[in-house]
């Protein structure tokens, strides 16, 4: 009895253990799964949106994307955009001395037989603005026209309402040229021409221009969002792409080769360079040359291979013993002379001068908005700075967020245990708290004592430019700044570059961009360059006898190895006569040259040059004006005066003839018979001749048959097209837009989690109470 | 399974086996850590709105034109604006720049748009379960009114409430017109950080169409 008893007891208990034993299991094992989906969902969310971006494949583009000028559709993916047809592309630069004044000419066409908004896209080099612009749109012809930027608006909105074709060019950022393009109906062939001009770039007796042909990256996003079908509850599930006919939206990929015959460029350069000329090649493309004279080439660009992965580059040398290292060039417009000067400093000098001594003041921002990659990025940059200064130099290393540390307390030698010691340091820096910079910027330019003799005083400064009192900063660097120069280091991927470029121009230093990780050796060793070799400073221009109204840029910017001063200047009146003054100083040396104005060669496009510069002057000046509004006038004066888009002044396209019955169509072969005055279109259609013979004979023969049509209905598959013209601007509208931050926090998500878990916690003590108790009566 | 009748017995720990000790133990780190979860969750809710109380003294401070003030010595922000919609009685400071820190205290207004009241899309994007937990409850019609550092109060009229992508949106922040767009994360009851985003339109009344419309209703 006793033993059966006590037998069954320990059966049950047996029993009731494991059977607990499954239930804390099971628990456990729940707990587990709950973490475990909770954990793979927000990972599969972050890998969908990091795929989104990198994917690359051909057909999709974004406008930011674009290397070269193109036509843009909305595409059936948000956000997206697809590449018109490109059905001719004529390219026209002339060189005449030290400018190069470019004109592009672009026929497109909509192939699908819906309407559409489209957006033209051209990369603009620096310094450059676009101040002609013509286009046809199926059978209309539109002119651009600068006006003041809500004028502009006004007749770009009226004439849209209207129905009518319209195109509106505003300034968004300085060197992309973006313009939108309204009405656009089914099968419209769409014809582009713009014009702009750009300074020759030269260094080291080289002189170059280069021409944007690099095709955009092709994005195919990943799915949006996938729905999961469950059928019969056997737990196995098919997820369906919201993407119809994901494969058939791919097109092939564009190899350069096919690229080349599917969009036609033809490029001449009339190459004037004003001096005897030594050799010219195009490293990446084939070209045809000849001379005419010894300072003059044509150039043309082979038909037969036009290789889509690189930039056209012109590059030009002066003949031997010839090189060029003054210029002074001059345009007389509407009763003023502009003058452009350039000067290459000796190179000799610095050669046997040993390198300057440096001083450099570190000023890292560690507040709050680093925190994250960007303090690393900074981390780093700073560590790379240090370690790279040499024995002979001196330097500081300050930190601010709303509280500011000066880590050496003054100027100390860059000994290897002073280098040591500031890197240490700045590898423990933690970003957090705010952003006070003034203080920071004050203690770097003020408080470092006075500048050793023949040495260089350099203020480094890294942050993100999260600042509101941009004026006060500016102010400060202007006018405390002394003998130091100020470079400035962006970090992160979306820094305040406006101010930090401004802030470089004011500190007559410059400005890097740092936007990742795998960015800092390159760039850092660019400004290394830089830092150490300066090849001429306090470079200032007077003129002698003729009064200087506007010399710009205004401050000169310093010299770096190589490259000359390049000034641009207006004078009150024709035909001045008198002596341009150009000074500066390498290390030690005083270097001083004259010029004779009235011995200035005629040149063309001098005034829009300076004109463009001249806004940017004004521009910067901002801060110091109480009256923002006077700015935007001077600015808006300048910029009507010579026909220039600003951030004041728009180009707006307005219809200027209807040349062509209504329903008389438009086809490929022809060439619209009476075109208004001054345009010149021919070029980019049907076959005309070349202006220099092309040996490789006709391109067109190769052209795979169809090759054209498959794209065009490629294209067209992957268009958003209305089926109105109102309709059309409402698609365009949804493409453009800003991204919206993560707006949840795992608040609740966290409680939840953390209620389970108590949840269990609380049913394991409770059974393990149950199982004591039972034991105890038992037992 | 029969009741406890063992309340307030007294248990050795020298009596539990080996086993039993593993549960017990088990039982209370799963439980500790379920309480710091807790505790971290209401944290980040006490945190949103205890902050609304200093950031609604900075702003009457930059009212009375102290200048752009910061609401704590160590605050990396300024505020910008106040939103309210009165219909059902809401109201928050907006700070200036959307980051994870900013959105921890306040709604955010994106830096890169226009600010409410100008030329264009302003964009004001807040968390759903915290300080935009009231967006879905307004409704087309509805005033929405933002108090500007300037002193100047917009009023907005609300539209229709839509869903998209963080990325694909649809906002145009150069739109013609001057027009606001409330964002915030959908869908409101999730517990799960994801792609999309309930987003609420509104435009501008202007002042004098403002004026008359009030006596109407």
């Amino acid at each position: 009895m006793f033993t059966n008893n006590e037998n069954a007891a320990r059966r049950i208990r047996a029993q009731r253990s494991s059977s607990a034993l499954w239930i804390a299991m099971t628990a456990l094992l729940a707990t587990f799964a709950a973490t475990g989906s909770l954990l793979t969902t927000t990972q599969l969310a972050r890998a969908e949106t990091a795929t989104t971006a990198t994917v690359e494949l051909s057909g999709l583009v974004r406008p930011n994307d674009m290397n070269s000028g193109a036509l843009l559709f909305p595409s059936k993916e948000l956000g997206y955009f697809v590449e018109a047809p490109r059905l001719k592309t004529d390219v026209q630069i002339d060189v005449s001395g030290p400018i190069a004044r470019v004109k592009v000419t672009q026929r497109f066409q909509n192939p699908s037989k819906g309407w559409v908004e489209g957006t033209y896209v051209f990369p603009l080099p620096d310094d450059s603005a676009v101040d002609e612009l013509r286009m046809q749109i199926g059978d209309r012809f539109i002119e651009g026209q600068i006006k003041p930027r809500e004028e502009a608006r006004q007749i770009y909105e009226d004439a849209k309402a209207e129905g009518k074709k319209a195109a509106l060019l505003e300034q968004q950022r300085p060197n992309i040229f973006t313009n939108q393009v309204a009405n656009i109906g089914p099968g419209e062939t769409i014809v582009v021409q713009i014009e702009y001009q750009q300074a020759v770039h030269q260094s080291g007796g080289e002189f170059s221009l280069r021409f944007p042909m690099v095709v955009a990256p092709r994005y195919n996003p990943a799915p949006i969002v996938q729905s999961v079908e469950f059928n019969g509850g056997t737990g196995f599930a098919v997820t369906n792409d919201p993407v119809e006919n994901r494969d058939k939206i791919e097109p092939p990929v564009l190899d350069p080769e096919n690229n080349a015959k599917i969009n036609p460029v033809s490029l001449t350069v009339n190459l004037k360079a004003g001096f005897p000329l030594g050799e010219v090649k195009s490293p990446f493309h084939d070209v045809t040359l000849t001379e005419p004279d010894a300072q003059t080439r044509l150039i043309a660009l082979k038909a037969s291979a036009v290789p889509a992965d690189r930039d056209f580059e012109l590059t030009w040398k002066a003949a031997a013993g010839k090189t060029p290292t003054a210029g002074l060039f001059r345009e007389t417009v509407a009763g003023r002379d502009y003058l452009m000067a350039f000067v290459t400093p000796p190179a000799t000098q610095q050669d046997n001068a040993a390198p300057a001594k440096r001083e450099v003041v570190f000023v890292i921002d560690n507040s709050g908005s680093m925190s994250g990659p960007s303090i690393e990025q900074a981390r780093a940059s700073l560590a790379l700075a240090i370690s790279n200064l040499k024995a002979g130099d001196r330097f500081n290393v300050i930190r601010f967020d709303d509280t500011m540390t000066d880590f050496f307390q003054g100027l100390v030698p860059a000994s290897a245990d002073n280098r040591e010691r500031a890197i240490a340091y700045v590898r423990g820096l933690t970003a957090d708290g705010g952003t006070e910079m003034l203080p920071a910027l004050q203690a770097a330019l003020r408080n470092q004592g006075p500048v050793a003799q023949g040495a260089l005083r350099q203020v480094v400064f890294l942050t993100d430019g999260a600042i509101g009192n941009e004026g006060q900063l500016f102010g400060e660097i202007d006018g405390n700044r002394g003998d130091a120069r100020v470079f400035t280091v962006g970090i992160g991927s979306a820094p305040n570059t406006h101010f930090m470029t401004k802030a470089a121009e004011f500190g007559r230093g410059t400005f890097t961009h740092i936007g990742s990780e795998d960015q800092v050796a390159t760039r850092m060793g660019e400004l290394f360059g830089k830092l150490e070799h300066p090849a001429m400073t306090d470079i200032a221009a007077t003129f002698d006898q003729a009064k200087a109204e506007n010399i710009t840029p205004n401050p000169m910017p310093d010299l770096y190895a190589g490259e000359p001063v390049v000034l641009t200047a207006e004078l009150p009146q024709a035909n001045s006569a008198g002596k341009l003054l150009i000074t500066g100083r390498t290390g030690d040396q005083p270097w001083r040259v004259e010029m004779s104005i009235d011995q200035a060669a005629a040149g063309k496009g001098i005034a829009k040059l300076w004109a463009r510069r001249k806004i940017d002057d004004l521009e910067a000046s901002g801060y110091r004006v109480n009256d923002p509004q006077a700015i935007d006038r001077q600015i808006e004066t300048v910029a009507m005066t010579h026909h220039l888009v600003s951030r004041v002044t728009s180009l707006v396209a307005v219809d200027v003839t209807a040349t062509r019955p209504k329903n008389e169509p438009l086809t490929d072969t022809d060439v619209p018979l009476n075109l208004p005055e001054g345009w010149d279109f021919e070029k980019v259609y049907g076959e005309q001749k070349p202006i220099l013979p092309s040996p490789s004979g006709d391109r067109d023969a190769s052209l795979p048959a169809g090759t054209l049509q498959q794209v065009a209905m490629e294209t067209a598959e992957m268009m958003a097209a209305a089926p109105t013209a109102k309709t059309a601007s409402l698609l365009a509208k949804r493409s453009v837009g800003v991204n919206l931050p993560q707006t949840a926090t795992p608040a609740d998500r966290h409680i939840l989690i953390g209620l389970m878990m108590m949840l269990i916690a609380l049913a394991a003590i409770f059974w393990l109470r149950l199982r004591r108790a039972s034991l105890f009566r038992r037992g | 399974m029969s009741m406890p009748q063992t309340e307030g017995r007294p248990m050795l720990p020298g009596r539990l086996d080996r086993f039993e000790t593993l549960i017990a133990a088990t039982a209370a780190v799963i439980g500790l850590c379920g309480l710091l979860f807790v505790g971290h969750g209401f944290y980040i809710k006490a945190k949103a709105q205890l902050a609304q109380v200093l950031l609604a003294r900075s702003f009457a401070a930059e009212l009375a034109g102290e200048g752009p003030s910061r609401p704590w010595p160590w605050a990396d922000f300024t505020t910008a604006a106040r939103i309210s919609a009165p219909r059902i009685g809401h109201s928050a400071i907006v700070l200036a720049g959307a980051n994870g820190e900013t959105l921890a205290f306040g709604p955010a207004w994106l830096a890169t748009t226009p600010q409410p009241g100008d030329e264009g899309t302003a964009v004001i994007a807040a968390h759903r379960d915290t300080h935009f937990s009231w967006l879905k409850d307004v409704r087309p019609g509805d005033r929405i009114e933002v108090e500007r550092a300037d002193g100047r109060t917009m009023s907005f009229v609300a539209g229709q409430g839509r869903v998209s992508r963080w990325d694909e949106n649809g906002i145009d922040i150069a739109a013609h017109g001057k027009h606001l767009a409330l964002a915030t994360c959908w869908p409101f009851d999730s517990t799960e950080r994801g792609p999309l985003r309930y987003i609420l339109d509104a435009r501008l009344v202007e002042p004098e169409q403002a004026a008359a419309e009030l006596p109407a209703s």
